[in-house]
């Protein structure tokens, strides 16, 4: 005490001295693991950035065309009908923003790595038509999904959704779910973040902390559930999603119907020539 | 031109993959301190016109088809090394999707079409251009320059043709792959490439050269940034790849096989007899074989097919922009 006080002018001695305070390294593998994850989840859940492309029909029409082309071609049996969607899905996919042209080729291309790895018994069985012809069905249904998702506002396809009498309990769900879990795994993240930032030194509990983190999200998953009921009933809603107004048809509409009629043409005479 | 399956020999086929080897990988580091980020799309639409190009089979009296290449034009365009990248890509995706050139064969058809040619054409073009002003100097310089690099390139994959029967034999003295000598191929495959498919290459090089020029500023690789159109600045060009797409039909009016690009029973009919090694050989079952898509019109499948190769071709390159590093050089502003 003398010593540090001696001279009002001198450093005190010990914040002269070197810091000798060396923590042992510690393996955070566990929370860059989960923050991985959720990052990963949220990235994949991102549905909110989806924008309608300039020849994009409206949502309705949209989920008609795509729900119907995953059909028709989980139905065919003709490999001709798959090549033909596949040739429409890519210039599609050809024409989409860098990111989304990212995102679409990933995943699709990763489910029809998959289902050919899946088929590799009958390219051994000597039936390699089937392995391409599943892998190329995967690609076109994966494909289409994976367009229309990227390509359509979220609020616009739940909107679309009613336009097919789905009841609007299942709606408000999934409305609710696709805004929350974006949300969620932002506080998810934080909270990771947080405990890598105070856990200094070797600390070999961390898991332990999983309860905490899941805890945290749970409450504020309940905040965030009444606070949503809060506002959305300040603003009238009475839990019914009203069905839009008589849907009006443009002329890009009308051309993806068109071509919709084409296609379903063009499976009925594959199928007939098989 | 492109050479299929089994007319060369393995070792030749390896030979000349392992020589495209480095030429790639020169390629590739070329292209990446040259072409920036944002051009890349447009290579990938360069290479569609090179794709389009070789659908177009133009017949030859006798039978045989030929068809443009375009690398000169790429080579043009976004630079010699940025050709061979965008060449190679459109011959790997015409090999393993359409049949048309063989797997193994890739590395002769590489060094023929992908490198050969831009690299020569390239040269030309340069020499006469630095001497003349103008539009109308550039695309005398890009006739010239194509027409030259055409020729060399058919000349390469004549002598590989031709040096089979020369190197590989059986027993008796038969040819075991490509069964015609120097003497055959060499005159065989020059007659069409001096003539028809030259003068093929240099309409559609000038062609779409002159197009791109006048229509289209801000395409090629020194033209510096697009023109504050949006995506309305390039639509020329889409229309142009689109009518491309249309007219490929065309090149099913000429019946006959290229030369060099026989079935097996037509060059055993051809030779009087099957060379071994190509009836023991290996064949790689391309899922649109001759641009045909089942039992579809010969001409919808071709347009279709023109359709998957166009939109793969665009989407690769994309792909490959979206992986490139940002090229802002901050000293520039």
């Amino acid at each position: 005490m003398e010593e540090n006080t001696s001279s009002p002018n001198s450093l005190p001695t010990w914040i002269a001295q070197p810091p000798t305070y060396d923590p042992p390294t510690d393996r955070d593998g566990f929370i860059t693991q989960s923050m991985l994850s959720v990052a990963g989840v949220l990235s994949q859940f991102r549905l909110d950035d989806g924008t309608a492309a300039r020849f994009s029909p409206s949502a309705p029409v949209k989920l008609v065309v795509g729900l119907a082309i995953i059909l028709l071609n989980s139905l065919s049996t003709n490999f001709v009908f798959t090549l033909v969607l596949l040739a429409g899905v890519l210039v599609r996919v050809a024409l989409l923003p860098a990111c989304m042209l990212r995102r679409v080729c990933g995943v699709t291309g990763a489910a029809a790595a998959l289902a050919f790895v899946i088929m590799l018994p009958a390219i051994l069985l000597g039936q390699t038509h089937s392995a391409v012809l599943i892998a190329g069905k995967t690609l076109v249904s994966v494909g289409t999904c994976m367009t229309i998702a990227l390509s359509t506002p979220y609020h616009e396809l739940t909107a679309g959704l009613r336009a097919f009498h789905v009841p609007s309990l299942f709606i408000f769900v999934l409305d609710l779910a696709l805004k929350n879990i974006v949300r969620l795994g932002n506080v998810a993240l934080e909270v990771l973040c947080a405990l890598r930032l105070r856990s200094v030194g070797r600390n070999t509990e961390k898991t332990a902390s999983m309860g905490g983190v899941s805890g945290v999200v749970l409450l504020k998953t309940k905040a965030s559930a009444e606070e949503t009921a809060d506002a959305m009933a300040c603003r009238g809603f009475s839990g019914d999603y009203r069905k839009p107004a008589a849907h009006t048809w443009r002329a890009v509409d009308a051309a993806w119907a068109a071509a919709l009629v084409l296609i379903v043409v063009l499976f009925v005479i594959c199928e007939s020539v098989v | 031109m492109h050479i299929p399956e089994n007319y060369l020999s393995p070792t030749t086929c390896g030979v000349l993959g392992v020589a495209m080897v480095p030429i790639w990988a020169v390629a590739i580091k070329k292209v990446k301190e040259t072409v920036p980020k944002e051009k890349m799309p447009l290579l990938g639409v360069a290479a569609a016109f090179s794709f389009l190009a070789m659908m177009f089979n133009i017949p030859l009296p006798g039978g045989t088809t030929g068809h443009a290449v375009c690398g000169t034009l790429i080579a043009i365009l976004f630079g010699p090394w940025a050709a061979v990248i965008a060449v190679s890509i459109a011959l790997i995706l015409q090999a393993v999707f359409f049949g048309d050139g063989g797997i193994l064969a890739l590395g002769a058809n590489c060094f023929n079409m992908a490198f050969v040619l831009p690299l020569v054409g390239y040269g030309i073009y340069r020499f006469i251009a630095g001497r003349m002003q103008g539009l109308r100097g550039e695309l005398i310089a890009a006739g010239a320059g194509s027409y030259v690099a055409l020729n060399c390139a058919a000349l390469c994959a004549a002598v590989e043709f031709g040096i089979q029967p020369l190197l590989f034999t059986d027993a008796s003295g038969a040819a075991l792959y490509c069964p015609y000598p120097l003497a055959v191929s060499v005159p065989a495959m020059m007659v069409g490439h001096l003539t028809i498919w030259g003068a093929a290459e240099v309409v559609f090089t000038c062609g779409i050269l002159a197009f791109i020029r006048k229509v289209a500023p801000g395409f090629a690789l020194h033209d510096g940034p697009q023109p504050a159109r949006g995506g309305r600045a390039l639509a020329p060009v889409a229309i142009l790849v689109a009518v491309l797409i249309a007219l490929t039909p065309l090149g099913l009016l000429a019946e006959g096989d290229a030369w060099g690009e026989w079935g097996l029973e037509d060059l055993a009919a051809l030779a009087g007899y099957t060379p071994a090694g190509m009836a023991d050989g290996w064949e790689w079952s391309a899922f649109m074989p001759d641009y045909s898509i089942g039992a579809l019109p010969d001409a919808i499948g071709y347009i279709l097919c023109a359709v998957i190769g166009v939109a793969l071709l665009v989407i690769i390159f994309r792909l490959i922009a979206a992986a490139m590093k940002p090229s802002v050089d901050f000293d520039a502003a």
